[in-house]
């Protein structure tokens, strides 16, 4: 089947969804009204709190929440087939996604836009802070090693993208000063930068660079050697000052995230490739985990991914104009994140054989399947892109450095976001050392996700997974408060209860599989911290159900709800 | 009355493009270091100010956007698209454009009134934005 005929069907399913479903949500379910005074309104400050167009907004929201994760899963998945992947892509992000990031608008919007850690403790109870601490902590510890992983394959596969990547820094630290320090309009610059960025390709094809002598030298294989040097990278760059490096490389990231979109799309309408993998895979590689229920933890952004929450509750919900505009930026970004998963999707299995690639043989193993996923994702675009006459070997330096840009700055981003955890923890813990010592933090921050990194017994498919029960047990303690909400307002929380409940089943089920597998293959530190996210994931089951059962008793016993007022708490 | 739309532009802190998803921090927001984002923050405040004076002296005869440089999706079109209902040739509302990207640049009605550096009180926004105001009434 041509790949252009699935991004159709998909386009099709997501805009029914759009039309039909997410109105169900906004009129039945969360009950919008146009009238309602937002929090954008009531704190008009002109600082967070902004009313803003919903298009600027959706802009805002949408380039947020789509990163390099939503690759990563797919990427993986396709090992079972395009057709278990695609299924759970679309039907995860019209009903469960789409349902999550909405409905933490809305919740959100009608708490004067507290952030979602805060309502898990409004709506839920005090206690259920802590969990979102403990989920958020194990999601970035693992959100770090992955990418860090993911990095050095990048590079040990692609030498040729080693000297664009660090000429990025200082372009990005030029386009800084003019931004910041000349005061200069932002366009120029970036897009130069963005331009220089790709001049280097051809400089980095001329200079491949391979560590492999300088891992030898000190006795550890290349990716050992690569990860370090990552963790050394992202624990300097994350004491830097944002404005020097993160953000103005973000700038150049801004237009890489839209190029790299229009590159997929368009190589897709021209090649008019076939699909390579079959839909259902009948012959899976022996070390392959069963699909179900390991399909939905390994594919987590772009199905439903619990960080959504924090971004929608975060910064998008104090700038809603009018309530009824959390349709459009929620659940379309929820369509937006599942689009890139789809590219993702047909990248790997129609994709890759444009560049000559047997599919078979690039998922001949499960550990293949995880180990080169970004790889072959990075494949699959240059193949696309070789629909419009660019060379394969510079597309697919182009793709690696698009990936390569986004796990930077999630690295950098993570690390820092790791500091905040420890701080906080010995804030509440009392630890004056841990709250204090930036140099101490910033080290513990490294060096935890850097062991799990190191792990000699290391399965990347393993981690992978972990990382998304981590993210699933995040979105589950979302839906659990937005499920709550709605039942405490007499409306039918099934929107939210059924993706709680499947995602909460295969993510528990999940983790008690591979525990198993774990004790069985020795690997002692995945079967801890396996235990562990496994033991939260009971607490939060747990208190869900609890919540649940509280928000149900006082349904039953309350009288019907007034109308919501703007900052009602309620 | 006519509806007047003005632009300001600034980043949000704490937003990067793809982090969301695994790495939204600071800000005010869940988790943060407010110092990381000190500049970003301060720059924050500055437009806060220049926005509430606007809205207490013109109200709802302004259209009053606070958009982050990097959403060049809407910003570049829609600034493109005001300087050409201005009556500016193409060449010089892609300039307008440009230069609509600045940190700090206030447009109103696809016009630069500042590009990238803010004003050192609201007051004088709120006085070129009067001017330019009774300027287009005028028709000049």
């Amino acid at each position: 089947m041509p790949a252009i005929v699935i991004a159709l069907l998909v386009a099709v399913a997501f805009a029914l969804g759009y039309r039909y479903y997410s109105p169900y949500l906004a009129n039945k379910v969360y009950a919008l009204q146009e009238s309602f005074v937002t929090p954008a309104h009531e704190f008009r400050d002109g600082i967070d709190y902004v009313p803003t167009n919903k298009h600027v907004l959706f802009g805002h929201h949408f380039t947020s929440v789509a990163g390099a994760a939503p690759i990563v899963g797919p990427a993986i998945a396709v090992v079972w087939g395009w057709g278990p992947a695609l299924a759970w892509v679309v039907l995860g992000t019209i009903f469960a996604s789409g349902a999550h990031d909405f409905g933490s608008i809305v919740v959100s919007v009608r708490h004067k836009a507290q952030n979602i850690g805060t309502l898990t403790q409004t709506v839920i109870n005090p206690r259920s802070r802590t969990l979102f601490l403990l989920i958020i902590f194990f999601l970035v510890t693992l959100v770090n090693a992955v990418f860090a992983i993911v990095i050095a394959n990048l590079f040990m596969a692609n030498p040729a993208v080693v000297i664009p990547i660090v000429l990025e820094i200082p372009i990005a630290i030029a386009v800084g000063q003019l931004i910041y320090r000349k005061r200069t309009a932002a366009l120029a610059p970036s897009i130069m930068g963005v331009v220089v960025l790709y001049a280097s390709i051809p400089l980095g094809r001329a200079f491949p660079l391979e560590i492999d002598g300088l891992a030898e030298m000190v006795g550890v294989q290349p990716r050992t050697a690569w990860v370090v040097l990552l963790f050394v990278y992202a624990g300097v760059a994350s004491r830097i000052p944002v404005w020097i490096l993160l953000q103005p490389r973000d700038y150049i990231n801004s237009h890489q995230l839209f190029i790299a979109l229009a590159a997929i799309l368009l190589g897709i309408i021209i090649g008019m490739n076939e699909i390579v993998a079959p839909m259902l895979n009948t012959d899976l590689p022996p070390d392959t985990p069963n699909w179900f229920p390991f399909l939905f933890v390994t594919i987590a952004c772009g199905a439903i991914s619990g960080f959504h929450s924090l971004v929608a509750s975060g910064t998008t919900s104090k700038q809603l104009d009018k309530e009824t505009d959390a349709r459009y930026v929620g659940y379309m970004g929820s369509l937006g994140e599942g689009s890139l998963a789809v590219g993702a999707i047909l990248a790997t299995t129609a994709g890759i054989a444009i560049v000559g690639l047997d599919w078979n043989t690039q998922y001949a193993t499960f550990g293949d399947a995880a180990g080169g996923a970004v790889g072959n994702f990075v494949q699959g675009v240059a193949g696309f892109v070789s629909n419009f006459g660019i060379p394969v070997e510079i597309g697919t330096i182009f793709a690696a450095l698009v990936v390569i840009s986004f796990a930077a700055t999630t690295m950098d981003s993570g690390v820092r976001l790791q500091r905040y955890i420890f701080q906080e923890i010995g804030e509440i813990a009392g630890i004056r050392v841990l709250k204090e010592n930036l140099n101490l933090v910033t080290v513990v921050a490294v060096v935890i996700p850097l062991a799990l990194a190191l792990d000699p017994e290391l399965a990347f498919g393993r981690l992978w997974t972990l990382f998304g029960t981590t993210n699933q047990l995040t979105a589950g303690l979302a839906l659990a408060v937005i499920a709550v909400w709605v039942l405490t307002r007499k409306r039918n929380p099934l929107a939210q209860i059924i993706p709680l409940a499947f995602l909460l089943t295969m993510t528990t089920w999940a983790l008690f599989v591979q525990l198993g597998d774990l004790w069985e293959a020795r690997d002692w530190l995945l079967l801890v911290l396996d235990a562990i996210i496994f033991i939260l994931a009971v607490w939060l089951v747990i208190e869900a159900i609890l919540a649940l059962r509280r928000a149900q008793t006082a349904k039953a016993e309350a009288p019907a709800p007034e109308p919501d007022r703007s900052g009602d708490l309620e | 009355m006519d509806t007047h739309r003005l632009i300001l532009v600034r980043e949000w802190d704490a937003q990067h493009t793809g982090s969301g998803c695994c790495g939204k921090v600071g800000g005010g927001h869940e988790l943060c270091d407010q110092d990381d984002f000190r500049r970003s923050r301060d720059e924050m405040e500055r437009v806060g100010a220049i926005y509430r004076a606007l809205y207490e002296t013109f109200g709802d005869e302004l259209d009053l956007t606070v958009v982050d440089p990097r959403n060049t999706m809407w910003l570049l079109p829609t600034v493109y698209r005001d300087a050409r209902r201005r009556g500016l040739p193409a060449g010089k509302a892609v300039r307008t454009m440009a230069m609509s990207t600045a940190n700090g640049a206030i447009v109103l009605d696809g016009k630069v009134l500042f590009d990238g550096k803010l004003p050192p009180s609201p007051v004088e926004a709120v006085a070129a934005v009067r001017a330019e105001l009774a300027a287009t009434a005028r028709g000049t």
